[in-house]
């Protein structure tokens, strides 16, 4: 396997005196995203998400399982995040990569662990049977933020997606069929996105979305995860370079307002596609959710 | 017998030397080549390239089934990108399947799809259309297709890229892969059959993959034009010609 290419000493000299000099290499400005384009499947829970030109398709499915026996009143959620050497020819087949590590720690840590899917909602009969929700992240195309890209991608798709509709008389259990049902959204308690902050110049410079090049070069990143409320999920730093308490402070506001933005972006294009999707205005009458 | 129009796109990613997405009756794969680049001590071949072939499912990890469309797929390969030319380097091809046609999907878990069979024309169409992306010396082009025995009235009748239902209520199923030049590839057939069912899947298969023009007469190169869809020698060329007038275009407008 080739190793991933690094940016040349000029290169990196020109971006890092660029970036002092308030520039970056491609014009955005510090606390910009490149742009956002969502869009989702045929099909219910899948979302491809493309920024810039990193692009990650998230795809959800749901099966019905027994639950873990120390947890029988649970669903089962897994997130599965496995490159392949279409994101970058570096990568090993079945080998894990540092970055590959960090992705999957990061999303089990900020969607899975602060329970952004209510797993009790998935049970069906407690320590019988249960919805398993698998999360497959296929990263296509690499071109940095690969952590911020994935989560949207993932906190969208689970929006996105709809499981079979089940219905419980005594021992048993019916599932339901899309043409039988229409089937039901996945309830979730918060919806929290990861923003990557890389920092440059000893805490001088904060990028958000850093490209691949930019990511190349920075001194350590701030990995922060927060829900649009301004509730945080999970923070952490990488690097090596320690960071000032303040800095840390300046991070999370910044990432409050990106955050925002995309929770916004995100409902924008759900709704976009609900519209789309409810052609003859049929989909309020078929449901079957209480309002919560 | 109407087979939908297969849809194709090329140069979809950025950071691969090659890639194509390809859709078809549901199936929507995407296709990346990484070539020729460093090879590993362990899989370097001191006269030819080593060919390396990906399946990755679209939910869940690889299983036997992609290992066994890989094995297919990889033998195809080896023989069709001019390897020699390209010694002691390696040539990746990573095939993600990213759709499923619905009722397939239902039926995944029984035995029902357990026959990889369905996927794999669209994923050689893929392969061949990420290796064209990516400019790799090739013998040769060819195309692939599923071609469906079901038995009615005692009689054997094919169906072109079959509907999941044709594909549940078939009583055998074919992959033909098929030169441009009308040189049989690959055939794998699985389910019960007759000899002469084998022979008249493999002549109806034949005249829908390879190429009217060249061997037949004039006449028949019009009917040819008329119906591209029809033909999928004529898919991969149209698409091809596409790619290369898009790269010259900078020769155009000078």
């Amino acid at each position: 396997m080739p190793r991933e290419t690094e940016v040349s000493l000029n290169e990196r000299d020109f971006i890092l005196k660029a970036l002092s000099e308030q520039v970056r290499l491609d014009g955005r400005k510090f606390d910009a995203f490149r742009s956002l384009e969502l869009s989702f499947g045929q099909e219910y829970g899948v979302a491809d998400v493309k920024l810039g030109k990193t692009r990650v398709i998230a795809r959800i499915s749901a099966e019905v399982t027994a639950p873990y026996v120390d947890r029988r009143f649970d669903g089962i959620f897994t997130i599965s995040t496995e490159f392949s050497p279409m994101a970058s020819p570096a990568v090993e087949v079945g080998r894990q990569n540092d970055a590959e590590v960090l992705l999957s720690r990061i999303l089990e840590k900020s969607i899975r662990r602060s329970s952004a899917l209510d797993t009790e909602s998935l049970c069906i009969i407690a320590g019988a049977k249960c919805f398993s929700i698998r999360a497959d992240i296929h990263v296509v195309d690499h071109d940095g933020s690969l952590i911020d890209a994935s989560c949207i991608a993932l906190v969208a798709a689970l929006q996105h997606f709809r499981r079979p509709d089940v219905s419980v008389e005594g021992e048993n259990v019916t599932v339901y069929s899309i043409r039988e049902r229409e089937p039901v959204p996945l309830a979730m308690l918060h919806h929290p996105l990861c923003i990557t902050i890389s920092h440059y110049h000893s805490g001088d410079v904060l990028l958000v979305d850093a490209s691949l090049a930019e990511e190349q070069v920075r001194e350590g990143q701030v990995i922060i995860s927060m829900n649009r409320h301004g509730e945080l999920c999970h923070i952490a730093q990488y690097g090596g370079v320690p960071i000032d308490p303040l800095l840390l402070m300046n991070c999370t506001s910044m990432a409050f307002g990106k955050v925002k933005e995309l929770t916004n972006t995100i409902h924008e294009q759900l709704e976009k596609d609900a519209k789309e999707r409810d052609a003859g205005g049929l989909i309020a009458e078929l449901s079957a959710e209480n309002e919560r | 017998m109407t087979v939908s129009a297969p849809n194709a796109r090329l140069t979809t990613l950025h950071r691969a030397d090659g890639s194509a997405t390809y859709s078809h009756g549901g199936y929507s794969i995407l296709g990346s080549v990484n070539g020729p680049i460093e090879v590993t001590r362990r899989d370097e071949l001191p006269e030819e390239a080593a060919v390396e072939v990906i399946v990755r499912p679209s939910v869940g990890v690889g299983s036997p089934k992609e290992r066994h469309l890989e094995s297919i797929i990889h033998s195809l390969l080896r023989s069709v990108i001019l390897t020699r030319k390209l010694p002691r380097s390696l040539i990746q091809i990573v095939l993600q399947v990213m759709t499923l046609p619905e009722e397939s999907e239902e039926s995944m878990s029984p035995t029902a799809s357990t026959c990889s069979l369905p996927l794999l024309p669209h994923l050689l169409q893929t392969a061949l259309l990420a290796l064209l992306s990516s400019a790799l010396p090739l013998s040769m082009t060819f195309s692939s297709i599923l071609v469906a025995l079901s038995s009615r009235d005692h009689q054997d009748v094919p169906t072109f890229s079959p509907t999941p239902q044709g594909i549940r209520s078939a009583t055998s199923l074919h992959v033909f892969t098929f030169s441009q030049r009308g040189r049989c590839l690959i055939s794998e057939s699985s389910g019960t059959f007759s000899f002469n069912a084998y022979v008249e899947a493999y002549k109806v298969a034949e005249k829908m993959c390879t190429d009217p023009v060249g061997q037949d007469q004039d006449e028949d190169i019009m009917v040819g034009l008329d119906e591209p869809a029809h033909n999928l020698t004529s898919f991969v060329r149209s698409k091809v010609a596409e790619k290369v007038e898009s790269e010259q275009r900078w020769r155009r407008n000078s």
